[in-house]
C-alpha cells in the first residue's frame, strides 16, 4: 500500500503522462480510538485507521470524480481512468483549477493539532470514562442506567495536491467524551446528555461530564407541557448554535443561484437587527473548520456576511463564482469521496454582555430552551423552524416549571430581525459555530 | 477478498489473545452517483470502499478495529493491538472454516455494470423534464441515481465462512416550487435491493407528479394552529414514526442497556389490539432486505407486536446473549468501519380493516399527515419529533386546506395504545437509518392509520 504522499505523486504522474493539465487529489487519513463504558468497565474498544483518495479531473470546464480507499497503484490508476470518463459526461460549467495563491502561514498557528493527544491510550480513555460513570452514578439515586457513555480521541490529516502546484497539508486532532443518563421516578423517565470535546487533555473534566448529564435529566424529570401561546424564547449557548446552525446554507451563492435560498437578490438589504454583525472566520484559533486554503486551493480570508444587520456577501467557490463573474471567496469544501460544495468555515456571532440569567429576566415571561428534539421540522431552504424542545418556563427571571412535549415554531429570517438580547459566552466545546445564547421574540409555542 | 489461510490466522491469533470469539468482516464495495441539479448533470462520481474489520469478543465486551490495508502482517498486528488493549482472558477454541453457500433471494436481473453511464444521464434529464412540466412554479429540480454493490465476507472462529453480494439501486427526486412565499419542496426516493431493472421499470411520470404536486401544494399552504388533536397518518413513509419511536426501542441494543420503555414487556399488551407489527428481512428485493445479516446468519421474518401484544425483539449476537433471547439475523453495519449491532430491516405495521374515508369522517378537527418527512427519537424515553412534509387540516369529517411546517411529537409507547383505526392500504418506503453501527438501508411502512390524540406543533 502507498503512503499518502506516494499516492498523491502517482495521481500527478498519471495526469502528466495522460496529458491532463487540471487534476487534483484530496487524500484523507483518519485515526481514532473509542472506548464505551458500562457497569464499571470498558464494554467496547474500537481502534481504527481509514484512508481515502479522491481524484478530480477537469476537461474543458467539466469535472469528473472518482475515489478509492485502496491505495495501491492498480486501484489508483482505475480511479483516475474513471474520473476521466466521468468528466466527459458532466455538463460544462467552465470550472477550472485556480492559479496557485501563495500562503505563508504555518498550519500549526491555527492551533488544531496537539501531539500529546495522539499518545492517549485506551487505558487513559477508560479511566476517564469510569470517572464519568462514577460521578453520574453518585450524582442522583434516580439514575437507572447510563446507556451512552464513552470517551474517544481522533486525528485527521488531509493532503490536497494539484497540477498547478498546490500542496496543502492539514492536520487536526481532538479528544471527547459523552454521557447520557436515564433517570426514573415512578413512571416518569427522562434522559440527559452532556458532551465534552477539547484539544487538551483535562482529566478533571470527567466529573463534570457525568454530573451535568444527570443534572440535565433531573431538572426535567417532572416536566410538563405548557399551553399554546406566543412567548419570547431564550436559546441557551448550547441550543442556539445547534438550531440556527442549520440555516446558514442560505448564505451559499450556489444555493441562491439554484433558487434554494431566501437571500437571493437581497444583497445590501437589512436582513437582521442593526446590532448584528456575522463573520465567517477561517483563521479562528481552535475553530474546527479553520484552514488557510480551501478544497480548491484558494486562500481563505475572514468574510463579513452581515454588517450592522445588512447582508453583505454570499459564499463562493470557483464554479458558483463563475456564474456571477465573482471571485471565489475560498469556500469550497470537499471530502475525498464527494464533489466540491460550498462550505462555511467558522461562523462568529459576536457575544453581548448579558448572562443567561439576565436574558431570562428581560421579558416578564419566557421559555428557556435547553434541549432540542431533532431537526426534522426545520427547513433550511424556506427557513421554517418547527422543533420539539425542552426547558423551563421563566417568570421574572425565575424558573416556574420544567417544560417538555412542546414545539416552538418560527422562521430563521424572522429570528434575525427579532433578536432582543445576546449572551456573553459561547458553549465551551470544540465547534465551528460561535453563537452565544439569544433572546428571541416571535416564536409560537404549541403544547 | 482475503485468502482463507489469512483469515484463519487472524481468527486463531484473536483467540490466542484470550478472546472467546473472533470475527473477520471484509468488504469491497463500489458506489456510484449520477446527479442532476438546475437542469445540468451536476456530479458523476464513484467510490471504491475497501477494508477489513476485526472483532474480538470477551464475554460481553467487544474489541473492534479496522483497516483498509489488507496485508496479512498489518491485520495480525491490528489483532494483537486489540488483544493488548484487553490484556487478559482465556484463549477460546477455533473451529476450522467451512464455506456456507448463501442463497441469493434478491435477484439482480440487469447488471448495473452492463449499462452505460450515458443511459443514466438521459434518464435523469427525462425525469427533470417530467417534473418541470407540472408548472412554471417548479423552479428547481434535483434528481440522482445512487447505486451500490457490496461484496462482503464474514468469517468467525465458530467455523462460519459466508460470502454475500448486495446490490442497491435508489432514485432520488426533489422538486422546489415557488409561488411568492418562499421555496417549498416535495421529494420522493424509492429504492430496492436489486439491479438496474429498478430504474427501467420505475414509473418516472408518477414519481415526477408526486414530488411536483407535493411542492406546489405546500407552496400554497398555510400553517396549522398547533395543539393536541386526532391525526390520520398516511401510508408508506408514515411508518417512520413506528420505526423511530417503537422499532429502535425494540432492538436488543437498547434493551440490553435497560434503555427502552419496552424492557421486560414481552407478552404484555403494549399497543391497541388492532395493531400488529413485523420486521421482515426476507421480502424479495425490498430495500431493507438481506440474504444474511452482518454476522453471517440467515435473515428472517420477526413478529414484534401481534394484536397489541409484544412478541419479541430484534437481536444480534451480543444483544441476544445479554437479553437472553434467540438471534433474529438482525445484526447490521454500514461498512467494515463499524461493529455490527441489532438493527431493523423492513419494518411495518400490518394492514387493518378500516378505510381512509372512515377515518377522516370520524374527525371533527384534526390533521391528515399525508406524507411524513424525517424525524428523530430518544430510544431511552421514547420521545419523538417528526416533520409533516405534506399535511391537510381535517374539518368536520372532510379534508380541507393544505398546511405546512407541522410537527408531531410524543412518546412512542404512549401513542401505540391510541392507534384506533388501521386501513388496508399497506405501502413500504425506502429510507436510510442511522445508529451506532452507521447508516443502513431500511424500509419503513404502514397502512394509513388514525391516532386518537397527539401533539401537533404548528404556528
Amino acid at each position: 500500500m502507498l503512503s499518502m504522499e506516494q499516492a498523491a505523486e502517482l495521481v500527478l504522474t498519471l495526469a502528466s503522462r495522460e496529458g491532463f493539465r487540471e487534476v487534483d487529489a484530496m487524500l484523507e487519513r483518519d485515526e481514532s480510538l473509542d472506548v464505551e463504558i458500562r457497569n464499571g468497565k470498558a464494554e467496547k474498544i474500537e481502534q481504527s485507521t481509514s484512508l481515502g483518495l479522491g481524484i478530480r479531473v477537469i476537461r474543458e470546464g467539466r469535472s469528473g470524480l472518482a475515489s478509492t480507499e485502496r491505495l495501491d497503484e492498480e486501484a489508483i490508476e482505475r480511479a483516475f481512468r474513471t474520473a476521466c470518463e466521468h468528466a466527459l459526461l458532466q455538463d460544462a460549467t467552465g470550472v477550472y483549477l485556480p492559479e496557485v495563491s501563495p500562503y505563508t502561514q504555518d498550519s500549526q498557528s491555527l492551533g488544531l493539532y496537539q501531539p500529546e493527544l495522539d499518545r492517549l491510550t485506551a487505558g487513559d480513555l477508560t479511566e476517564f470514562g469510569l470517572e464519568v460513570e462514577a460521578s453520574a452514578r453518585g450524582a442522583d439515586s434516580r439514575v437507572t442506567t447510563l446507556p451512552y457513555l464513552g470517551a474517544s480521541r481522533g486525528r485527521s490529516e488531509t493532503l490536497l495536491v494539484n497540477t498547478r502546484g498546490v500542496r496543502y497539508q492539514h492536520r487536526s486532532n481532538s479528544v471527547s467524551a459523552y454521557c447520557g443518563a436515564l433517570l426514573q421516578e415512578g413512571e416518569r423517565r427522562k434522559s440527559g446528555m452532556h458532551f465534552w470535546s477539547q484539544r487538551a487533555w483535562e482529566p478533571q473534566a470527567a466529573r463534570e461530564t457525568g454530573e451535568q448529564a444527570v443534572q440535565k435529566a433531573a431538572e426535567l424529570l417532572q416536566a410538563q407541557p405548557i399551553s399554546s401561546r406566543k412567548l419570547p424564547v431564550v436559546l441557551d449557548e448550547y441550543t442556539a448554535p445547534r438550531l440556527l446552525g442549520m440555516y446558514f446554507g442560505a448564505f451559499s451563492a450556489e444555493s441562491a443561484q439554484k433558487g434554494m435560498s431566501r437571500l437571493k437578490g437581497r444583497l445590501n438589504e437589512q436582513i437582521a437587527v442593526p446590532e448584528l454583525t456575522l463573520l465567517d472566520d477561517p483563521h479562528r484559533v481552535n475553530g474546527t473548520r479553520s484552514r488557510f486554503l480551501d478544497a480548491e486551493g484558494v486562500v481563505t480570508q475572514p468574510l463579513p456576511l452581515v454588517e450592522d444587520g445588512v447582508f453583505r456577501s454570499f459564499l463562493y467557490h470557483v464554479e458558483s463564482g463563475l456564474q456571477e463573474d465573482h471571485a471565489s471567496t475560498g469556500h469550497a469544501g470537499r471530502g475525498y469521496s464527494g464533489g466540491i460544495s460550498t462550505r462555511m468555515h467558522n461562523l462568529v456571532w459576536p457575544t453581548g454582555s448579558s448572562s443567561l440569567q439576565d436574558l431570562c429576566a428581560t421579558p416578564e415571561e419566557c421559555l428557556l430552551v435547553t434541549q432540542l428534539e431533532g431537526a426534522a421540522g426545520c427547513n433550511p431552504v424556506s427557513g421554517d423552524i418547527s422543533i420539539g424542545v425542552q426547558g423551563f418556563l421563566m417568570r421574572n427571571g425565575e424558573r416556574v416549571q420544567p417544560v417538555d412535549s412542546v414545539t416552538i415554531a418560527g422562521n430563521f429570517f424572522e429570528v434575525l430581525k427579532n433578536i432582543r438580547g445576546t449572551g456573553a459566552v459561547y458553549q465551551p466545546n470544540l465547534s465551528h459555530l460561535f453563537i452565544p445564547a439569544l433572546l428571541v421574540d416571535g416564536f409560537a409555542i404549541s403544547g | 477478498m482475503l485468502a482463507e489461510s489469512t483469515v484463519s490466522k487472524i481468527l486463531e491469533h484473536g483467540l490466542s489473545q484470550g478472546a472467546d470469539f473472533a470475527e473477520v468482516f471484509a468488504e469491497d464495495s463500489v458506489s456510484s452517483n449520477v446527479s442532476l441539479l438546475d437542469r445540468k448533470i451536476d456530479e458523476i462520481s464513484s467510490t471504491n470502499s475497501f477494508g477489513v474489520g476485526i472483532r474480538l469478543i470477551y464475554g460481553d465486551d467487544v474489541y473492534y478495529g479496522y483497516s483498509s490495508d489488507p496485508a496479512e502482517d498489518n491485520l495480525l498486528q491490528l489483532t494483537s493491538n486489540l488483544g493488548q488493549a484487553r490484556g487478559e482472558g482465556q484463549p477460546g477454541s477455533f473451529t476450522p472454516l467451512e464455506r456456507h453457500n448463501v442463497e441469493d433471494i434478491h435477484h439482480v436481473a440487469i447488471n448495473p455494470e452492463a449499462v452505460s453511464k450515458s443511459e443514466r444521464v438521459e434518464l435523469l434529464r427525462h425525469l427533470d423534464q417530467l417534473t418541470r412540466k407540472h408548472g412554471e412554479e417548479i423552479v428547481q429540480v434535483s434528481a440522482g441515481m445512487v447505486e451500490k454493490h457490496r461484496a462482503v465476507l464474514i468469517a468467525n472462529s465458530e467455523g462460519v465462512w459466508v460470502e454475500d453480494s448486495r446490490n442497491y439501486s435508489r432514485m432520488r427526486l426533489s422538486a422546489v416550487a415557488e409561488k411568492g412565499d418562499g421555496p417549498q419542496s416535495g421529494a420522493e426516493s424509492p429504492g430496492v435491493l436489486g439491479g438496474y431493472e429498478f430504474f427501467r421499470d420505475l414509473d418516472l411520470s408518477g414519481l415526477a407528479k408526486s414530488a411536483a404536486t407535493s411542492a406546489l401544494l405546500m407552496a400554497d399552504a398555510g400553517y396549522i394552529n398547533g395543539g393536541t388533536m386526532p391525526v390520520v397518518l398516511g401510508n408508506g413513509f408514515g411508518g417512520v414514526i413506528f420505526h423511530e419511536a417503537c422499532g429502535h426501542p425494540l432492538e436488543t441494543e437498547a434493551i440490553r442497556k435497560n434503555a427502552s420503555p419496552f424492557c421486560g414487556k414481552v407478552g404484555q399488551q403494549v399497543a391497541s389490539s388492532v395493531l400488529t407489527a413485523v420486521d421482515d428481512g426476507t421480502l424479495t428485493n425490498k430495500w431493507g432486505s438481506l440474504n444474511v445479516d452482518d454476522e453471517g446468519r440467515p435473515t428472517q421474518r420477526t413478529v414484534l407486536i401481534e394484536n397489541g401484544i409484544l412478541k419479541g425483539y430484534l437481536s444480534d449476537r451480543i444483544g441476544a446473549r445479554q437479553v437472553g433471547v434467540a438471534q433474529t439475523g438482525s445484526a447490521r453495519r454500514e461498512s467494515y468501519k463499524f461493529a455490527p449491532v441489532s438493527r431493523m430491516r423492513n419494518t411495518f405495521i400490518a394492514p387493518g380493516p378500516n378505510t381512509v374515508e372512515e377515518m377522516i369522517a370520524s374527525i371533527d378537527f384534526g390533521l391528515y399527515a399525508k406524507k411524513m418527512g424525517g424525524g428523530s427519537v430518544n430510544p431511552a424515553t421514547g420521545e419523538f419529533n417528526f416533520a409533516v412534509q405534506e399535511g391537510y387540516v381535517i374539518r368536520k369529517g372532510k379534508i380541507a386546506e393544505p398546511v405546512r411546517g407541522a410537527t408531531l411529537i410524543g412518546k412512542g409507547h404512549e401513542v401505540l395504545p391510541r392507534i384506533s383505526m388501521i386501513a388496508n392500504d399497506l405501502e413500504l418506503a425506502a429510507g436510510m437509518c442511522g445508529a451506532s453501527s452507521g447508516w443502513v438501508p431500511t424500509t419503513v411502512g404502514q397502512p394509513t392509520l388514525k391516532i386518537d390524540s397527539i401533539l401537533v406543533g404548528g404556528r
